[in-house]
């Protein structure tokens, strides 16, 4: 690791870029002309959650809050708990924890550095990890394993079942950092009462784990608190993928990544509301005046990721579908399967509901929330299994107008590229082209942006899309 | 022991196709998770899945992925070119991430290629934990599958049946057993390439016939002088491997054995018995879930070290090779831990990565082997003249 | 006292050294053959003939490299990790960490006080980290291997390489080529991806000083200077001989140790 990149804690750096950047609209033109010059590989994305307006600035601010909490957790009385973007924060929030997601983290430091997460990715194969494990958590991992964060006090996955890539890396951490572990593991069904009785189970051992960890019993008055506030949120989400619908659509291809990147670090918290209120406010007076959300004001083709977005220097992909005029119709990160959603009708089965009435209800509610969180619900068990990803992807390609499927992965994902083949050619039978990217979403020396964008554009092409 | 050697070379070995000659079904597998008592239990032969004998990856590659373990495409070509026509059914395990795609990439094939996918083709759903509810699931999944297996073979699984397997396999596990404490002595008399061709043909091969075989090993062993040259003790771990060529790879090093191992396909869940006494079912449940020792079973890393201390120790062991197959993450990471940790306790330790499949990468290997080898000497060298 | 020799058949090149009372009184150094037998033969005997020796003259000869197993005139058979790490310990006695980039191998070593390989770590079948990755990409910038290592002094933007595949990273720099990219930026970006892969191997086996480098790659000033940065280490230089060759002063070492030494610390190595 370059010796600068170990004078400061990662997790600080990462919270002073963003409070800096959350502050940038408060001060003068000429303040921010100058913030720009010093930014040169972030120059885009910064721009581009600005110029979302509102919106953006409580995004920035809501991340450096994020940080901030993971910085101060100690300070203030609170306990650290490592998890990861498939397993909800809202159930930790209510413990009074600091939830740390390393996919989150990752993610931002990728857009933000010219050279990504890579000081810290490498540093994660030299303890050990191996150079095929996922980038995601390896990323942000890496500096904590390092010593280069907020000391994690303890793990908690919900990948086990679902990505094995995923939960081996947390099960390396818990082991290199020696600190407790907990694991919630998913059976390969979703939505039987078998699997539903197992998730419950293994929630009320979670719980029991947490309350050792923290000497503390869990309060169901506070959950119940964060599963209404969580309620608003579902509401306004369903409000949006509701204008995500409209061809064309009035959605900027970025707020798909700020609706998810928020539920990853704050759902179930009035901050994320406040976003999401700021998102659908913008977006309606754009519907109102029959605007689309992208920049060039033409929608020349609507994709379906379905997977994940990419991620690396400078929001590189979603400034690469505003400048081709593509509407991105959003990824498995995007839904959430709450029963008020507009695809609930079309995949029957695959939504749940919220019930508070009980402590029993509330946890089977957190339970079959957990269990439709991305990768836990889509690509569980068979992909051609009834109402799985391949029926998930159609319908929701149809449903959205997609014009095409594009995944985009990481290459530690052994779980979509053990299936991702076949599944490309299931979806073509039913006619509609689909592209697979062999890049990493977090790490741009598999392949390159260049020729990532390349390939995207010979796709385009080729296919006739654009 | 001639016998074992022919079974663990190739795919479709003589007893096997005698077995079939017979007319009586075979079920293949892909995982050690799976309690082959049930079949042997209603003359059914179980029989572990292999890769060997593989040339190419052209059908592999079709269904799978760049970024996955060589052992399933390995799997998938040789399904594909028909070489696993004569199964009955198949089982697919959640075994790792790579494997339990398996599943798809088989479905698809099958679409592809005529007669290869099998009549009976089961997805075993086997979980990540063995506490309380996952104990349930997996005993719960263990009925389900019986009652598949009756219900398409037309038998019946009853308790008499699975105990009486269970005592058939526990001769098998007892014998090995007994030949791994033949390998801990301090002057063996059994190379670790024979004990790894027993294994493996304790899973391919009629189990009764094998058992009689040990017996006949066993007595030999009995008799058999000492090898000459033990230098330095070498254990194996990681990655799936039924892969004679690798340990005979170490084992033709001048002074190499390979005196212990924790592979799937070695002395790893054989060697320890199963219950035979309380109900059969929860017994194969606490056995092959219970003890497993496999890296899947997530937050279980230091029952693992445990184990590997235990082996170390009483096998003597110089050294420990440590080998993943490209792409596995579960060994791959956990490799690296065990280096750390052992290490730490002044044994030494070669991490290397590898393709399953045809040993293209023999040279690389070998290089790599001679210089920890050649510390290993070098640390006995000094041991001897302190 | 007693003439030894040592022979490296790798898998681009080949070396030899005769040494007498611990110095080199021959060397020579080839391209290999395609059969290693050749290879063994011609740098034996350019080394012997550099002495103005015939092979009656040599009391002991280790043969080390992929070649090692293929010298008639051996006595043993070391493996070259072994083979570098004593011959890094006489180049620089000081050496406690070893990077030897060879063509096709990479491989870090850290040494125990008395110059004995004690953990080492090598890339796995991939050809980036390894001399024959820089080959390549000099070849599409159409220049020499030795131009590409200044090219780091000169750039002010590296760009990124796909560094985890040398195909991969290949059809990259023709990219960056064909958009008009300055080479400087160009081969400066190689130099860092080549020295990542590196470091990530140093870094596993824990660098202690001083750390030594040997193999022609040791010759590239932007691997070499982009290293030690993410080392946090400086990287010392031989002026004894050429580090490329290494490998076979160590092999001539061994040979004299085991002629010398009852209590040899080469007991229990593969001897034919």
């Amino acid at each position: 690791m370059r010796a600068e990149v170990k004078e400061y804690n990662y997790d600080w750096m990462m919270g002073s870029i963003t409070e800096a950047a959350a502050k940038l609209p408060a001060g003068s033109q000429k303040e921010a002309d100058l913030s720009f010059r010093y930014i040169p590989y972030f120059r885009y994305a910064l721009g581009a959650l600005l110029e979302t307006g509102p919106p953006g600035v409580q995004f920035l601010k809501m991340l450096s809050h994020y940080y901030k909490n993971i910085t101060t957790a100690h300070d203030q009385g609170k306990k650290i708990v490592a998890t990861t973007f498939c397993s909800t924060p809202l159930i930790f929030y209510a413990m009074g924890l600091v939830p740390l997601t390393f996919e989150v983290l990752t993610a931002v430091g990728a857009m933000v550095w010219k050279r990504g997460m890579f000081d810290y990715m490498d540093y994660g194969c030299e303890v050990g990890m191996p150079e095929t494990s996922c980038s995601a958590q390896r990323g942000s991992l890496g500096a904590y394993l390092a010593g280069l964060g907020e000391t994690i006090d303890f793990i908690v996955c919900d990948s086990p079942g679902v990505c094995d890539t995923n939960a081996t890396a947390f099960a390396f951490a818990a082991e290199y950092l020696d600190k407790p572990f907990f694991q919630l593991n998913y059976p390969s069904t979703i939505g039987d009462e078998r699997s539903q009785a197992y998730h419950v189970e293994d929630f009320k051992a979670m719980i029991g784990f947490l309350e050792k960890q923290t000497g503390k019993k869990f309060s169901y008055d506070r959950l119940e608190s964060y599963l209404k506030e969580m309620e608003a949120q579902d509401a306004i989400t369903a409000d949006l993928e509701d204008m995500l619908l409209l061809v064309p659509t009035p959605i900027p291809p970025i707020y798909t990544l700020m609706i998810y990147a928020g539920r990853f670090c704050f759902a179930g918290h009035p901050e994320y509301t406040r976003m999401l209120e700021k998102l659908r406010n913008e977006a309606q007076k754009r519907m109102k005046a029959g605007v689309p959300g992208l920049k060039a004001g033409v929608e020349r083709l609507r994709v379906l990721m379905c997977y994940i977005d990419h991620y690396t220097v400078d929001m590189n992909f979603y400034n690469y579908l505003e400048e081709r005029g593509i509407a991105n119709t959003g990824s498995i990160l995007t839904r959430n399967f709450r029963d008020n959603n507009p695809y609930c009708q079309s995949l029957e089965g695959s939504c749940y509901g919220v019930d508070t009435s009980s402590p029993e209800a509330m946890l089977e509610t957190v339970a079959q929330m957990n269990a439709r969180l991305p990768m836990v619900r889509s690509i569980r068990g068979p992909y051609d299994q009834h109402g799985m990803w391949l029926d998930e992807c159609l319908a929701l390609a149809r449903l959205y107008n997609a014009d095409c499927i594009i995944y985009n992965g990481t290459s530690g994902c052994r779980n979509t590229w053990g299936m991702v083949k076949p599944f490309a050619r299931d979806i073509e039978k039913q006619g509609i082209p689909v592209h697979i990217m062999y890049d990493d979403a977090f790490d741009d020396r598999v392949e390159s942006w260049e020729a990532s964008k390349e390939r995207l554009d010979e796709f385009f092409t080729v296919r006739g899309l654009l | 022991m001639q016998v074992f050697k022919d079974v663990a070379a190739r795919i479709q070995p003589q007893p096997l196709l005698d077995w079939k000659a017979q007319g009586k079904p075979v079920v293949g597998y892909t995982c050690s998770y799976l309690p082959a008592e049930i079949f042997h239990a209603v003359g059914i032969l179980p029989l572990r899945l292999r890769g060997i004998e593989t040339d190419g990856m052209d059908i592999g590659d079709v269904y799978f992925g760049p970024f996955i373990c060589s052992f399933p495409k390995c799997l998938l070509q040789l399904v594909g070119k028909g070489m696993y026509k004569f199964i009955d059914g198949a089982i697919i395990t959640p075994g790792c991430d790579s494997m339990r795609r398996l599943d798809e990439c088989w479905r698809k094939a099958g679409e592809d290629y005529e007669g290869v996918l099998p009549g009976f083709y089961y997805y075993f759903d086997v979980p990540h934990k063995s506490e309380d509810h996952g104990m349930d699931w997996f005993i719960e999944e263990i009925e389900y599958l019986i009652a598949e297996v009756e219900g398409y073979f037309g038998v019946e699984v009853t308790d008499e049946k699975l105990r009486a397997s269970i005592a058939e396999y526990n001769k098998g596990r007892r014998m090995l057993e007994a030949v791994e404490s033949m390998r801990a002595d301090i002057n063996p008399v059994v190379s670790g390439a024979d004990v790894f061709s027993a294994t493996i043909a304790g899973s391919v091969m009629p189990r009764n016939e094998f058992t009689e075989q040990m017996a006949a090993w066993l007595e030999a062993l009995e008799e058999k002088p000492p090898l000459d040259n033990v230098q330095k003790r070498v254990m194996l771990i990681g990655s799936i491997s039924d892969d004679l060529e690798l340990i005979k790879l170490i084992e033709s090093q001048s002074g190499a054995l390979v005196v212990s191992e924790n592979l799937c396909f070695g002395v790893r869940g054989e060697g320890r018995p199963v219950d035979e006494t309380g109900d059969p079912i929860k017994a194969l449940a606490d056995h092959y879930l219970g003890e497993s020792i496999c890296p899947r079973m997530y937050g279980k890393y230091k029952q693992r070290l445990a184990l590997l201390k235990q082996k170390i120790e009483k096998a003597r062991v110089d050294g420990v090779i440590m080998q993943n197959i490209r792409f596995c993450d579960l060994h791959g990471a956990e490799n690296a831990l065990f280096e750390r940790d052992l290490e730490a306790l002044g044994i030494p330790c070669l991490r290397v990565e590898r393709e399953y499949g045809p040993m293209i990468d023999k040279g690389r290997l070998k290089l790599r082997i001679n210089a920890f080898l050649e510390r290993i000497g070098r640390r006995r060298a000094r041991q001897v003249a302190g | 006292m007693s003439i030894v020799a040592g022979c490296d058949v790798g898998s681009l090149t080949s070396k030899a050294v005769i040494m007498r009372n611990n110095k080199i009184i021959g060397s020579f150094i080839l391209k290999s053959k395609p059969r290693p037998e050749d290879s063994a033969d011609a740098a034996i005997n350019g080394a012997l003939e550099a002495a103005g020796l015939s092979i009656g003259d040599i009391a002991c000869c280790v043969g080390t490299g992929y070649g090692r197993e293929k010298m008639a005139f051996a006595d043993a058979a070391v493996s070259e990790i072994s083979c570098h790490g004593k011959g890094a310990r006489w180049l620089l006695p000081s050496a406690r960490t070893v990077i030897d980039i060879g063509g096709q191998d990479c491989k870090a070593m850290k040494l125990d006080p008395d110059g004995h390989v004690e953990r080492f770590a090598a890339n796995d079948k991939c050809a980036s980290g390894t001399g024959r990755f820089l080959e390549v990409m000099a070849k599409v910038l159409g220049l020499d291997i030795s131009e590409l290592g200044p090219l780091s002094g000169k750039s002010k933007s590296p760009i990124t390489l796909a560094s985890t595949c040398t195909v991969w990273a290949q059809a990259d720099v023709i990219k960056y080529l064909n958009s008009g990219e300055s080479i400087e930026n160009i081969g400066a970006g190689i130099n860092i991806a080549m020295a990542k892969r590196v470091a990530i191997l140093a870094n596993s086996v824990k660098p202690e000083n001083d750390v030594f480098m040997t193999g022609g790659v040791a010759k590239n000033r932007g691997v070499v200077s982009t290293l030690e940065k993410l080392l946090g280490v400086r990287i010392k230089k031989a002026r004894k001989a050429d580090p490329q060759m290494a490998g076979a002063i160590g092999a001539a070492i061994m040979a004299h140790e085991t002629i010398s030494s009852k209590e040899s610390w080469t007991k229990g190595m593969e001897f034919n």
